[in-house]
């Protein structure tokens, strides 16, 4: 056992157990503590395998910056509406989770796995450094869907304000 | 496996010197601040326990661990404990990636001041500041308290919009110096002139408000304003739970990131040779201790904004200031080549 298998090892174990915790604690605070806890949990993987930006970044953006608007919603539930379980939803959601999971078993087997074979090797990695690795290849080869990423993101912020201004406006009417 | 084992012990060691010291410097640093809160407002601070209050941390700190702990009956009992370690924990993780110095040889060991320097310091710096903002949220909801949960959610509030304002304002001294790790960016600084301070003032606003507003220091201290709010996010816990909070905001998130500011725009340990061998570390010290006052004085001054002004000032002034600063440096590094 060398320290990346320990450390390989005790982070998938974090990162599923707390996925468990995730999908069945009964308090909606303690789901969302659990999905922080996972996330993290994660980002110690990326940094086992020597992609320190893909860590940091799963820190900084998944685990706080985004995660904390959910927490800013979810701490402000009533806590028996958050405790609340409707059967009638199961219905819906056991098949469509079942056939997203099926969709994630057949990308990661034959789309992901076949091509996990990059074009830097170690070697360069050692030289470059992952930013410089990231940052040539998402401003040239990926250049066009980063860009289009950007524009959604875009037209869902002006969405948002839209959307936010509008509930302004009436409650300053009545 | 006998290299894992000296790698941990090595590990081990450093990080246990790291915190221990960590715990007495945040100890004394409460006194420096009382015994400078009271000269600014013209009163001696504490005087009795010992020489002019010198043992009065010591004193703090047997109350605080002596005292009883007060649970109340409608908290939520495991997050209320966690959530006093959640905003410790990171706020002490953060001098992981910090560098004090450069590598320095005693007895024919190379002894490295800095636990690790991955090249991605500056952003896991920034994500481990940013992860105990859920101490404080955590806090709130645990506490099952009306002022606690305003303080929380203020606090949330506050940091989302400081969080991209700092996230900004570091992009400048990165692009000047063309690295993340910390260490290579006070490389990049030599001589009087060369720190980034000339070069990037605006920068170094933004990063002084942020570093205001991410700590709670007093003119954005919302989130605990005791005269709307009890104590905020802090009302509910006693003992050393509660001494715990304002250990991680007020002395060791203000200490680490006030030696962030002193690595990205003051040169780091970059200083004339004048005290011999040990003159880096003087030299960063006695920087990181001008920032420290610097903060202190701005808390002790001024009063407190309202919380809808804070986050104003975040998104209206802070970030578009951020933005010009980025683009024109970016002009000028292409223009120098």
């Amino acid at each position: 056992m060398d320290l990346h298998a320990i450390a390989f090892w005790s982070f998938s174990a974090l990162a599923v157990i707390s996925a468990f915790g995730v999908v069945f604690a009964k308090n909606i605070v303690y789901n969302i503590l659990s999905l922080i806890a996972a996330l993290i949990a994660v980002s110690g993987l990326f940094f086992n395998l020597g992609a320190e930006l893909l860590g940091a970044l799963q820190i900084l953006i998944y685990a706080v910056a985004i995660v904390v608007f959910y927490v800013l919603v979810i701490s402000t539930v009533p806590e028996y509406k958050g405790q609340s379980v409707d059967p009638k939803y199961m219905l819906i959601s056991i098949p469509t989770g079942f056939a997203i999971f099926l969709e994630l078993s057949y990308v990661s087997i034959y789309g992901a796995w076949a091509s996990s074979t990059g074009i830097f090797t170690p070697e360069v990695m050692q030289d470059v450094g992952n930013i410089k690795a990231v940052s040539s290849m998402l401003f040239t080869k990926y250049l066009f869907p980063f860009e289009v990423a950007s524009l959604i993101l875009l037209v869902a912020m002006i969405g948002a304000i839209l959307l936010g201004r509008k509930e302004q406006v009436m409650e300053e009417n009545q | 496996m006998k290299e894992l084992i000296l790698i941990s012990i090595g590990i081990g060691i450093k990080s246990l010197i790291f915190i221990i010291g960590m715990f007495l410097l945040a100890a004394y640093l409460t006194l420096i601040e009382r015994k400078f809160a009271g000269h600014v407002q013209q009163r001696p601070g504490p005087l009795h326990v010992g020489f002019h209050g010198l043992l009065q941390p010591i004193a703090d700190a047997l109350k605080v661990l002596t005292k009883e702990d007060i649970v109340p009956n409608f908290v939520d009992k495991y997050l209320f404990y966690l959530a006093s370690l959640m905003a410790f924990v990171p706020a002490i993780m953060i001098l992981a990636v910090i560098p004090f110095g450069e590598p320095i040889n005693i007895f024919g060991y190379e002894i490295k001041p800095y636990i690790s320097d991955v090249n991605v310091g500056l952003i896991l710096a920034l994500a481990f500041g940013s992860i105990s903002i859920y101490g404080v949220i955590f806090a709130g909801w645990a506490s099952n308290s009306k002022y606690p949960m305003i303080g929380g959610l203020r606090k949330a509030a506050v940091l989302i919009g400081y969080e991209v304002a700092l996230g900004f304002a570091l992009v400048g001294p990165i692009m000047l110096a063309g690295t993340f790790s910390l260490r290579e960016i006070v490389e990049a600084q030599q001589g009087f002139f060369g720190a980034f301070i000339w070069y990037q003032p605006l920068a170094f606003i933004v990063f002084l408000f942020s570093i205001l507003a991410e700590t709670g220091r007093t003119p954005f201290d919302v989130q605990e304003a005791e005269a709307e709010l009890v104590a905020g996010y802090n009302t509910e816990y006693s003992g050393m739970k509660f001494g715990l909070f304002p250990l991680a905001e007020w002395y060791i998130a203000t200490f680490v990131l006030s030696a962030i500011a002193v690595i990205l725009f003051f040169g780091g340990w970059n200083g004339p040779h004048i005290f011999g061998p040990i003159s880096p570390y003087i030299w960063f010290l006695a920087k990181l201790f001008l920032v420290f006052m610097f903060l202190l004085w701005v808390h002790w001054t001024l009063p407190r904004y309202r919380v809808d002004q804070i986050t104003e000032i975040a998104w209206k002034v802070m970030l578009p200031l951020t933005f010009i600063n980025i683009f024109i440096t970016a002009i000028i590094v292409i223009i120098k080549g």
